[in-house]
């Protein structure tokens, strides 16, 4: 018998807790009086309230009711069960009594939150609720979580700031990593950046000493255009496949410079967003990781025209590999995207001058040290910035993207940068007239502000807008000395109409999630209604799914500055090296469980399983004969409960909720107790 | 010789959220962790809040369960109203002084029944309460304190006795004196957090002498369901008030105070304390007057826009002066630059100062951390790894690294820990974190 087991014939003790929820559930719901209520029905022993029940008082006031009076269940009214249902597990554990022996009612979220109109209403529905929770407490049986032995090794997928940084923390706490990164290289945008804040350091120098640091490792294995395309299993123990692409050019390849001169294919080149072209044999930038060029097969016509050059190293066959491997848990840092402007969006795709700032931030880059910077020919002798395109959108003021989508967050990074990008066009280029057309500037990082007050310094003006009154982008008079027109109503004086005569205008644009809808599908992830990956909760499991195992890091879970996807990717590997560093992890035992007995190996509850492996028939002898029962594995069960309701026999239930648990409760609420009314 | 002696993996110092969360993901690791706080109980600022953003969970839900988790475990050693007086290299590791301060209560015997702080006759203002309310010079510092434990405020104490006389288990023990510790660890995890600008910093906003300017930490006190009046209430003649003004920026962004910084939290819990403003008091009009609204984090431009349309109003001026009249009500002058940049005068019965962030703690003398320019520890790779310090060993988290809001503290704390645990493993395998760069690229050729 289990630690903590009361025999099953032993005198039922039930301990009951309503939670204040420091006001939450008090504002509307009267606790005293539910617990006054509640210490009327059979087997309540005692009923108390307290301010917050999590709080180690609140805890320490269970514990002794345990030991003092006998407490052999308990039933706490609070907030929702995902919050504080495993603290008060751990509080009932604490005092000697199995965990399992304690059911939570989620009075917040069920009651208090969405009856706040009627609060004597609520009250009788929190004694209502409360009573079926003691109902069902009466049923309790003890249960042991399971536990599993856990692969010492991670799988991070994508290869950019986030996921390098969450690896190398993994590997320095001798957990095996494998990182897949499904472009031909390394970096992700970070090594499309120059000069980065707050440090004005160079980004792709940094990122090459992380990217040498992670190399250094000899326990992290690094796979480039690969992907994840399956994953079966669970935490401690995931079967992940990964597909491999060939690079179609080998490491010791040396004509790359002929071989690009001979690849007649031209497309645009993402590295440079566009704004110039590479071939399909190409390296994102010189230096880059791996330095070995990789072949674009999307683009890649098999022309053989870069066989002719030199034919040893290449090969324009696609090929691709699966690789199978078993991880422990999984790092998500699938990045983001910068927002593509629609054509027409502040002139972007009409006019040539107008850019986003990636795009300004590769310019300034191809641009050197050239003492002039020219766009469509023309020397920049104005330039206009524009903040807020594609964040802060409001729905019925902003046209919604293809998707149907309006982007009403702020993107976080783009004041910072977009400030950062003002000033180092002054120092290049000290004659330029530089605008900042805004909402608010947010620069709200350490040493961000000192960007702010350095463009003022430099002159760049400012010019503010209101979300519902968005500066235009027109054409100037023809035979006008600047191309462009910047139309702003400025709030700054008088919301007066200023026109800004530019020759460019660069597009602060905000960022949104990778598209990884297969990603989210296999890992059965969620993203949240800003469409990043959504954490269980922001304060107490920041970087933590819904799906045990799988952890988030960097800009896949919402906005974030190199900075900061560094420190969540760090907190990532935080938390997997608590999962994995002890070899073993716990599920809860919440599965279905088959009575023998009653099963007559129909297969019913098999067919109707939507999880693998998790239900099967096995041949088994029972009193001497040869039967066929259904048997459940209990990693693999999601305890979704569909084989319950499956089964002819009733031989299924589900531990902790048995079909017995929920009758008593549904009768309860059913029947009620006319002692329980509420009393004005 | 110090009497008693501990020997952890890591030494976290200061029991906020930050450091407790610290403490938390290296000892679920598997590391002993000491934690020292100088106060009586852990819980930082933050268990003072009333709800907090943007879920509007409440603070206690949130920051108890974390306390009570770090009391309990058994990999943490938790050692309160203790400082840290000298810390010096061991080896490959710190030799750490710490005195335990006298809290003329044996917690050991104390099981925290509060009958002393009943029997004591000695009110003084409440510290945790910002000075509203009363406290005895004997308490458990607040219902939710960890430990459950008294503390005796000598100085104030009139040693009448009358606690030791109640006491049921003979607790009180005035023969107490500074305790001395030495603690060796391998590393120091500094977590020692943030003040708020004092209330007497700008002479423009009274100075600190009209009771009815309140800051945010006291309106977050009065929002408390656990707060000094159970209402809120404005501290001159406890009116309700209904007409409540916020001043952002007081105390940041102001070059005349030498803090030029943005504190990154106040624009958030100025719109929080509005909300909860509107549903404890249906009938008060709130103003918010900004410079820029920076509600940057996940879901916070979301709750800016929720709270415009509850109507709360946002108004674009940086207040310039506050002035009281007859009635003990503030008057504002603002420049209204979304209305012409006229200056006006406003009247508003209550004001809330949205003060900034401090750095908490000057760490070069006894830990030899250098600070930044702007007084929080300074981090030479901010990017690449936030929480590093100048110093091998020493590692920083929350808001000692620079203002930040839990989410953000939270993050830090676990991203302290890997770099902690990370440092702690390379010194147990004698390996060090210098990487060799040179075959990095051959590597990649073996997976190519």
């Amino acid at each position: 018998m289990p630690k903590g087991t009361k025999p099953n014939d032993e005198e039922i003790r039930i301990g009951v807790y309503t939670c204040y929820c420091g006001g939450n559930i008090s504002d509307v719901v009267d606790c005293e009086q539910v617990a006054e209520k509640l210490k009327q029905i059979p087997n309540v022993i005692v009923s108390r309230t307290d301010m917050s029940m999590c709080s180690d008082a609140g805890q320490a006031m269970i514990e002794e009711d345990i030991h003092e009076h006998g407490i052999n269940r308990v039933v706490i009214g609070a907030c929702a069960p995902s919050l504080h249902e495993k603290t008060f597990r751990g509080t009932v554990a604490r005092a000697g009594l199995n965990p399992y022996l304690y059911h939570h009612v989620g009075l917040r979220e069920q009651d208090s939150w969405v009856h706040h109109h009627d609060m004597p209403g609520a009250t009788s529905k929190a004694i209502v609720l409360m009573n079926a929770g003691i109902s069902k407490a009466r049923l309790l049986e003890p249960l042991e979580p399971i536990r599993l032995d856990a692969a010492q090794h991670a799988l991070v997928i994508g290869g950019g700031v986030a996921g390098l940084r969450s690896a190398l923390d993994i590997s320095h706490r001798g957990i095996a990593v494998t990182l897949v990164e499904k472009s031909p290289f390394l970096g992700g945008h970070m090594a499309q950046l120059e000069s980065v804040f707050p440090t004005d350091g160079d980004a792709r120098e940094a990122l090459h000493e992380l990217i040498d640091a992670v190399l250094s490792q000899a326990n992290i294995t690094v796979h480039t255009y690969a992907e994840l395309t399956g994953i079966s299993g669970y935490v401690g123990d995931f079967q992940v496949q990964i597909r491999k692409q060939n690079r179609g050019v080998s490491p010791d390849f040396q004509a790359f410079d002929a071989a690009v001169a001979a690849c007649p294919v031209e497309v645009p080149d993402e590295f440079n967003y566009g704004l110039t072209t590479r071939k399909a044999i190409y390296r994102s930038y010189p230096g880059c990781y791996p330095d070995i060029p990789a072949i674009d097969w999307e683009n890649c016509t098999q022309c053989e025209e870069c066989l002719k050059v030199n034919g040893q190293g290449i090969s324009i066959r696609s090929e691709q590999e699966t690789l199978e491997i078993n991880v422990g848990a999984i790092v998500v840092a699938t990045g983001f995207t910068p927002y593509e402007p629609r054509k027409g969006e502040f002139g972007y795709g009409e006019y040539p001058q107008v850019v986003t700032l990636p795009q300004m931030i590769r310019l300034m880059a191809l641009n050197g040290d050239d003492e002039e910077f020219r766009i469509s020919e023309r020397p920049v002798r104005s330039v206009g910035m524009i903040h807020c395109v594609g964040s802060r959108q409001i729905p019925g003021v902003h046209e919604p993207m293809p998707d149907g989508n309006v982007n009403d967050y702020c993107s976080r990074v783009c004041c910072t940068a977009t400030l950062h990008m003002a000033n180092e066009l002054h120092r290049y280029f000290p004659s330029m007239h530089i605008f900042d057309v805004y909402e608010d500037i947010r620069t709200y990082g350490r040493g961000h502000e000192e960007y702010y007050q350095e463009a003022s310094k430099n002159m760049v003006r400012f010019l503010r807008f209101h979300a519902d009154d968005a500066p235009q982008v027109i054409p100037a008079d023809e035979g006008d000395d600047y191309p462009l027109l910047i139309k702003v109503n400025d709030h700054l004086t008088w919301g007066e109409e200023v026109e800004v005569p530019v020759d460019l205008v660069v597009l602060a644009v905000g960022i949104l999630p990778n598209p990884i809808e297969d990603i989210i599908n296999m890992l059965k992830i969620s993203p949240g209604v800003d469409r990043f990956l959504l954490e269980v909760h922001p304060k107490l499991r920041p970087v933590e799914t819904a799906v045990p195992g799988v952890v988030l890091a960097g800009t896949a879970q919402g906005p974030m500055n190199i900075q900061e996807s560094c420190a969540a990717a760090s907190a990532a590997a935080s938390k997997v090296a608590v999962l994995l560093a002890q070899g073993m992890v716990e599920l809860e035992p919440f599965v279905a469980k088959v009575d023998h007995e009653r099963c007559d190996g129909s297969g019913q509850c098999v067919e109707v399983c939507p999880y693998e492996d998790a239900i099967s028939l096995e041949t088994m002898t029972l009193d001497g004969k040869q039967v066929t029962r259904a048997v459940v594995t209990p990693a693999n069960c999601a305890g979704c409960g569909s084989c319950v309701s499956a089964c002819p026999n009733r031989a299924i239930d589900l531990q902790g909720w048995t079909l017995d648990q929920y009758y008593a409760m549904v009768d309860t609420i059913a029947t009620g107790m006319p002692q329980l009314e509420v009393t004005a | 010789m110090p009497e008693r002696k501990l020997t952890v993996d890591a030494l976290v110092v200061g029991g906020g959220i930050a450091g407790m969360q610290s403490a938390l993901d290296l000892a679920d690791q598997g590391y002993q962790v000491g934690l020292v706080e100088k106060e009586a109980s852990i819980g930082g600022k933050m268990i003072a809040l009333s709800k907090v953003f943007p879920t509007l969970d409440c603070c206690s839900c949130i920051t108890t369960p974390k306390m009570s988790a770090v009391a309990h475990h058994e990999n943490i050693e938790l050692l309160t109203y203790c400082e840290v007086t000298a810390i010096r290299p061991n080896g490959k590791g710190f030799l750490v002084d710490v005195v335990q301060k006298p809290r003329y209560v044996d917690v050991d015997l104390c099981t925290g029944c509060r009958q002393c702080e009943y029997a004591c006759p000695i009110d003084l203002p409440n510290a945790f309460d910002r000075d509203l309310g009363a406290v005895r010079a004997v308490r458990v510092p607040f219902s939710t304190a960890v430990p459950q434990k008294a503390v005796l405020d000598i100085e104030n104490c009139i040693l009448c006795g009358k606690c030791e006389k109640e006491c049921p288990v003979d607790a009180i023990d005035f023969t107490q004196t500074p305790e001395d510790m030495e603690i060796t660890t391998a590393s120091v995890v500094l977590a020692t957090g943030y003040e708020i600008t004092p209330r007497d910093a700008k002479d423009e906003y009274g100075g600190g002498r009209y009771p009815n300017v309140v800051d945010g930490l006291i309106m977050e006190r009065l929002l408390a369901p656990t707060g000094p009046y159970g209402h809120v209430l404005r501290p001159s003649d406890g009116k309700e008030p209904d007409s409540i003004a916020y001043v952002q920026c007081a105390g940041s962004r102001d070059e005349t105070l030498g803090v030029e910084y943005c504190s990154r939290i106040c624009c958030m819990y100025a719109i929080k304390q509005a909300m909860l403003l509107s549903g404890a008091l249906p009938l008060a009009d709130i103003t918010i007057y900004y410079m820029d609204i920076r509600t940057f984090g996940k879901g916070y431009e979301q709750f800016y826009q929720n709270a415009k349309a509850m109507g709360i109003q946002f108004v674009k001026g940086k207040v310039a002066k506050i002035e009281p009249d007859e009635n003990q009500d503030l008057v504002l002058r603002v420049e209204l630059i979304d209305e012409g940049s006229q200056v006006v005068e406003r009247t508003h019965d209550l004001v809330v100062l949205s003060v900034g962030m401090l750095p908490g703690y000057d760490p070069r003398q006894i830990y030899q951390v250098p600070i930044a320019d702007d007084g929080f520890v300074d981090t030479p790779s901010p990017n690449i790894s936030p929480s590093l310090t100048a110093r091998p060993g020493i590692f920083v988290t929350g808001a000692a690294s620079g203002p930040m809001d839990i989410v953000d503290s939270i993050v830090t704390a676990g991203a302290a820990a890997a770099e902690t645990a990370a440092y702690l493993q390379a010194r147990g395998n004698g390996a060090d974190l210098n990487h060799n760069p040179e075959n990095a690229q051959e590597r990649l050729h073996e997976h190519a």
